[in-house]
């Protein structure tokens, strides 16, 4: 008999090439769960630097945060141009080269890692202080190089103040009641022994200096360490402080020093020794703004009780109180002979009131509260919560001026005054409808929402425009304009469950997304689904991994480029190898040859360069960073980087990670007399497809009935077990030599999990997440489709041949071969 | 059922001030039920709920297969109570306590219960189950939308965003039953973000005040330190909304509608840490017998008189006994299980609790009921 045993050698090829692909490929992604509990790296030893990345705008030119603060460095040249420095909550301070009716950004400050919350000009140098707790010092007309980073404070440090004619005196205030005084000259002295391995650029000889040297260092010093800090300078300590200070202000000889916060005193010091002079009580709120005049005999205070008061040190009193806002005020700017203030806050309003005739004049109202101003010449540029500063026209050396266009009211003595009077309607006028000249910002982004596929966010800025961000690409892929953000939220959904392996957030204006080891690298994708070219159907892309490559990629071939040219020059060869030794993880082992490796970045993680994303991390002596990617220039090693980054990047390790796997129970359907043998529970990638798991089904069927005749004793399975006539197919498959034959095939097999028929597109995860939606372990059905069609289906057509008795061949009508499972009794009965 | 001897005791004192319809029952313990009959009498003496539960059963008794539930074996009890031929006398609430016992595993053994915890139960059980009959009377869809939370519904919402006005009726009315009318207040938690100093409101309601308790203080400096400002800040900033990032903030509660019946629990039962067990805090609390509410949003001056305690008798958490103090037209009567004896509102005081750690005095007042003087109904 010909021809079955022909379809007899048919199907012992197919049976090998199931079991070949069984044991390698499916079953690499399915494996039974070793039974113990498996939490071997739970123990890990401390937490591990985070790796934050900033998707920056295309123009850099712009600050797409509010403006927390305003410093204006004159022209030392007569001819020559003042320069405004603008500090932002984005986290970047920028320099703005004026002319009469133009600014120019010529530079953008970048390092500090959280808001800008204010800056002043002391001496040859601007000083920053911002949310990330430092203070930074820099060459204002430089090209940008943050000169030292200052380490003291525990908290958000949130106001500076400088001696106009004691250019070394800085004191910045912060929350948790911290005030420090600096000497800059002295906190700028390059040390002889600690050296901060970023902002120096030393070589890296230097860096090897042993922690314990320098903690040795520190220990004369009462300050807390809580930074590894050590210089051989620290700054005075003004001691005394209750609570937090969110204003500060200093004498022109730096003899003299003011603060306030939500104590609601404000306390006056000799920043000289940090001493306490006394205490000045009035406020019934948070004090926001100070000025002291240049003698240090009067203070302005502005607070969220909306009064301003003008003190009077000498007598310790207060000797006026103005009730000119009718909100918080907190901003305060005053003419140089200290007759006239200008302030600002949260009731959108810019006023000028003459402090001995209490006669004041709304200047300007626009929509955004105001947080600071700044004198220039016959200026005023006012900072507010948008990005953008605008310019007022001010009689700098006569303000009375202003005052004879008339418009102006007498400032009350109690705060309700004003708020009565503006609710009675008889609020004032503007002076100025308009700003004079306005440096534009762009729209800040204020909402978001992480998409499900965990590669897309959907944002909303200031202006309301919504957009949909690839954040591997740090690209807007679409954008929306005005529309409802959460209407286009919902368009959006997609029921598609990947393991949030990013966290983000919004404060910079723009998204910073953060990611931390291990769990960002519990996140994969299939190669196919990225429209990889080329890519093996079972290729799985790590989305940290790949992201973390478009980010270090310029860094990489940068080091590259230096470790071969120092290699030629210094025979420092050992550098890299430096790198992996002193990588805190056990399971690090050498390997010289792979940092050599070169890799490629796909497109769906490649970054654009003309907006190239910053980077964020924490680095370890110098602090916390930011820094571009393309400016990244390949010395940064692991002092600055986090091991885990270079290690993932450099040498393609990945930490062990817990999480990339699901368990789950494959039975049949109730009713269903398909019976595939899976002893207990089955363990996937959380993302694999659900037509694999039909596949499984399906070779299990196979692999449980061997075609062989000779193995008779395993073909008694199938049919006996289920007892009971019940015609199983494996699907229109054509085969071909070198075939397997479930590529081809239309689900016969489906896959239902709670009743429910599962799409054979969707992921274990998703299945899990939106139909599971339990916390035990998931339970898959599979069940045959629409068997009793099939049967008759055959019945139309000839039994070619058989085998073993539950399977057999059949030529259909266009002459192509099919396989079919059965039981022995249902050919007869389909017979 | 009912014992004379006591009965007759009370009614010779009293008199011919016996108040005309009034009954003084007291109730029979079932072992370790006095944390239920205490909060009972209590609940019977407050008017305004005893008229609406006597109403609830008038219009109810003749629905012939009614389910029994907590609310039904209530209105027995009390309907019981107030047709009493007996001026005074003892009752048992057996019926009562067996549907408690099978509706709430918590209350099924015998150990000793909390009152205030029973309190809470049976309120917000009886507020469950007339919101499941209004929504079944009229299953129109007007009905349906009303909210299934009875405990606790609250809303967010900006208080002095400089742009934004008031959003008026954007607060969906949460559903009100004539319990709710009795004992609902609504708190207002406000935080402000000491940056961009945007005030978040959030309400929510209560059927009861919590408080923590020092010694030697009274339920008006409680009271007070419920209220205070509270600033969020170093490891704990506040996430605000409008700054996109954790800032300082300050955070307070007010009392935004004062209920008409005040319910104030004393927390007296405080957690150790070093003990690892609760502790029973025997301080001196004194309560007035007018309250002033000063921390209240609008409303400045809402007055309210003591009208009931329940008292708690012991020196630890897990063992005690309850009895509750009860004032009914102008006379004090303290209820102990099956006892009602009058007492002279001048001996109020042994209740406050001790000064000193280790007294022999342990009948410490444990939930304060206050009611509105504004509202007669």
């Amino acid at each position: 008999m010909g021809a079955p045993f022909y379809g007899q050698r048919l199907a012992n090829v197919a049976v090998t090439e199931a079991r070949q692909s069984a044991s390698g490929k499916l079953e690499a992604a399915m494996h039974r769960v070793a039974s113990a509990g498996n939490t071997s790296n739970s123990t890990r030893p401390r937490k591990e630097k985070r790796l934050t990345y900033v998707l920056n705008d295309a123009d850099d030119t712009k600050h797409c945060g509010g403006i927390n603060c305003l410093a204006i460095l004159n022209s030392a040249t007569p001819n020559g141009c003042d320069n405004l420095f603008t500090g932002s909550r984005d986290g970047t301070l920028k320099r703005w080269a004026l002319s009469d009716n133009d600014a120019t950004c010529s530079a953008t400050f970048e390092s500090h890692v959280d808001w800008v919350n204010d800056a002043v000009l002391a001496g040859n140098n601007l000083v920053s202080c911002s949310s990330d707790t430092t203070l930074k010092i820099w060459n204002p007309l430089s090209d940008a190089v943050c000169s030292r980073t200052l380490r003291q404070h525990s908290d958000y440090v949130t106001c500076l103040a400088a001696a106009e004619k004691n250019s070394n005196i800085v004191a910045s205030g912060g929350l948790g009641a911290e005030v420090f005084i600096w000497d800059i000259d002295a906190a700028l002295l390059p040390l002889a022994k600690t050296v901060d391995p970023k902002e120096e650029e030393l070589p890296n000889g230097n860096l090897g200096l042993p922690l314990s040297s320098l903690r040795g260092m520190n220990t004369g010093n009462n300050m807390s360490f809580h930074n590894n800090q050590s210089r051989g300078y620290s700054p005075i300590v003004a001691k005394g402080h209750k609570e937090s200070v969110y204003a500060l202000a200093m004498n022109d000889s730096g003899t003299l020093l003011v603060s306030g916060g939500t104590e609601k005193v404000i306390r006056v010091w000799d920043p000289r020794t940090g001493s306490k002079n006394l205490k000045l009580r009035g406020h019934a709120d948070n004090i926001r703004a100070l000025l002291l005049d240049s003698t240090g005999r009067f203070c302005l205070s502005g607070s969220s009780d909306s009064m301003i008061r003008l003190w009077d040190l000498g007598q310790q009193r207060c000797v006026h109180s103005y009730a000119v806002h009718t909100d918080s005020v907190w901003a305060l700017a005053s003419n140089s002979t200290f007759t006239h203030v200008y302030s600002g806050g949260r009731d959108l309003s810019l006023y000028l009131t003459d402090l001995s005739t209490r006669e004041s004049l709304l200047l300007y109202t626009k929509e955004h509260p105001i947080l600071q101003m700044a004198l220039q010449d016959d200026s005023i540029w006012v900072a507010t919560t948008d990005s953008s500063v605008h310019r007022l026209p001010a009689e700098g050396c006569n303000p009375q001026k202003v005052f004879e266009r008339g418009g102006s009211f007498l400032a009350g003595n109690l705060s309700f005054t004003r708020a009565r009077a503006s609710l009675e309607g008889s609020a004032p006028v503007p002076v100025y409808k308009e700003p004079s000249f306005t440096i534009p910002g762009i729209p800040g982004i204020v909402q978001y929402e992480i998409l499900n596929n965990r590669r897309h966010v959907l944002t909303k800025d200031t202006s309301g425009s919504v957009k949909l961000w690839e954040i591997t690409r740090g690209v807007v892929i679409e954008d929306y304009g005005k529309v409802s953000f959460d209407e286009k939220k919902e368009e959006l959904f997609e029921m598609v469950s990947i393991p949030a392996w990013f966290a983000m957030d919004t404060r910079l204006g723009s998204l910073s997304i953060h990611m931390d080891t291990p769990q960002c690298f519990s996140a994969e994708m299939y190669a196919v689904d990225l429209n990889i070219t080329g890519a093996p159907e079972d290729l799985k892309i790590n989305l940290a991994q790949e992201t973390l490559r478009g980010l270090l990629v310029h860094w990489a071939a940068k080091r590259r480029q230096r470790s071969g040219s120092q290699a030629s020059s210094n025979g420092n060869v050992a550098s890299s190898n430096d790198v992996t030794r002193n990588l805190p993880h056990s399971k690090i082992e050498m390997d010289d040859g792979a940092e050599n490796n070169t890799f490629v970045v796909l497109p769906s993680f490649e970054f654009a360069t003309d907006s190239p994303p910053s980077i964020v991390t924490e680095g370890s002596h110098g602090g916390p960073w930011r820094k571009k990617i393309t400016d990244l220039d390949g010395t940064e090693d692991e002092k600055d980087l986090p091991w885990w980054c270079m290690d993932c990047v450099l040498n393609g390790r990945l930490p062990p990670r817990e999480n990339t796997k699901c368990s789950f129970h494959l039975q049949a359907c109730e009713g269903s007399s398909v019976q595939i043998l899976t002893q207990g529970k089955l363990s996937a990638p959380r993302i694999l497809r659900i037509n694999k798991v039909i596949n499984y089904v399906i070779e299990k069927m196979v692999l449980d009935k061997p075609l062989d005749g000779g193995s008779s004793d395993g073909a008694s399975g199938l049919g006996s077990s289920t007892g009971q006539s019940q015609l199983s197919t494996l699907g229109d498959v054509s085969l071909r030599p070198g075939m397997k034959p479930w590529q081809k095939m239309k689900p016969s097999i489906e896959i239902l999990c709670n009743n429910q028929v599962l799409s054979p597109e969707m992921s274990l995860a998703t299945v899990r997440t939106y139909i599971w939606k339990k916390p035990e372990d998931l339970v898959l059905n599979y069940r045959l489709l629409s068997s009793l069609l099939r049967l008759s289906h055959i019945v139309k057509r000839g039994m070619l041949g058989w085998s073993g008795g539950s399977c057999c061949w059949m030529r259909d009508t266009d002459s192509s071969m099919r396989l079919w499972v059965c039981g022995r009794a249902d050919i007869a009965a389909a017979l | 059922m009912v014992m004379g001897a006591t009965g007759s005791k009370l009614e010779k004192a009293l008199g011919e001030q016996f108040p005309e319809g009034e009954r003084y029952f007291g109730l029979e313990n079932f072992g370790n039920t006095c944390y239920c009959n205490s909060v009972l009498q209590v609940l019977y003496f407050c008017i305004p709920f005893r008229e609406q539960l006597l109403d609830y059963y008038e219009n109810n008794k003749n629905v012939g297969d009614a389910e029994e539930n907590l609310l039904t074996c209530l209105a027995d009890l009390f309907s019981q109570i107030s047709s009493q031929k007996k001026k005074t006398g003892v009752i048992s609430p057996r019926r009562f306590v067996q549907r408690v016992k099978k509706q709430n595993e918590l209350f099924r053994s015998y150990m000793h219960q909390d009152a205030h915890e029973f309190l809470n139960f049976l309120l917000n059980e009886l507020v469950d189950i007339l919101e499941r009959e209004t929504n079944a009377a009229n299953a129109s869809p007007e009905a349906s939308s009303s909210s299934s939370s009875s405990s606790s519904s609250s809303s967010e919402k900006v208080a002095n965003g400089p742009s934004n006005p008031p959003v008026n009726g954007v607060r969906k009315d949460p559903f009100v039953t004539w319990v709710h009318d009795s004992f609902q207040g609504i708190l207002t938690n406000e935080t402000r973000c000491l940056r961009c100093e945007t005030v978040t409101a959030r309400d929510e309601t209560f059927f009861d005040l919590s408080l923590d308790i020092e010694q030697n203080s009274s339920i008006t400096s409680c009271l007070k330190n419920f209220s205070s400002t509270e600033t969020l800040n170093a490891e704990d900033k506040f996430f605000c909304d409008k700054c996109c990032s954790l800032q300082e903030a300050q955070k307070r509660m007010k009392i935004k509608k004062p209920p008409s019946i005040l319910v104030i629990h004393l927390k007296r039962f405080k957690y150790i840490e070093h003990l690892g067990r609760n502790k029973k805090l025997s301080y001196r609390v004194v309560f007035p017998m007018e309250l002033k509410l000063m921390n209240t949003v609008e409303d400045p001056d809402t007055e309210y008189s003591l009208f009931a305690v329940v008292v708690h008798i012991g020196t630890g958490p897990n063992h005690g006994h309850y009895v509750s103090l009860v004032k009914s037209h102008n006379h004090w009567l303290y209820f102990d299980d099956e006892t009602v004896e009058m007492i002279d509102e001048s001996t109020m005081h042994k209740y406050f609790g001790s000064s000193q750690e280790y007294s022999s005095n342990t009948e410490h007042g444990y939930i304060l009921f206050y009611e509105s003087l504004g509202r007669s109904s």
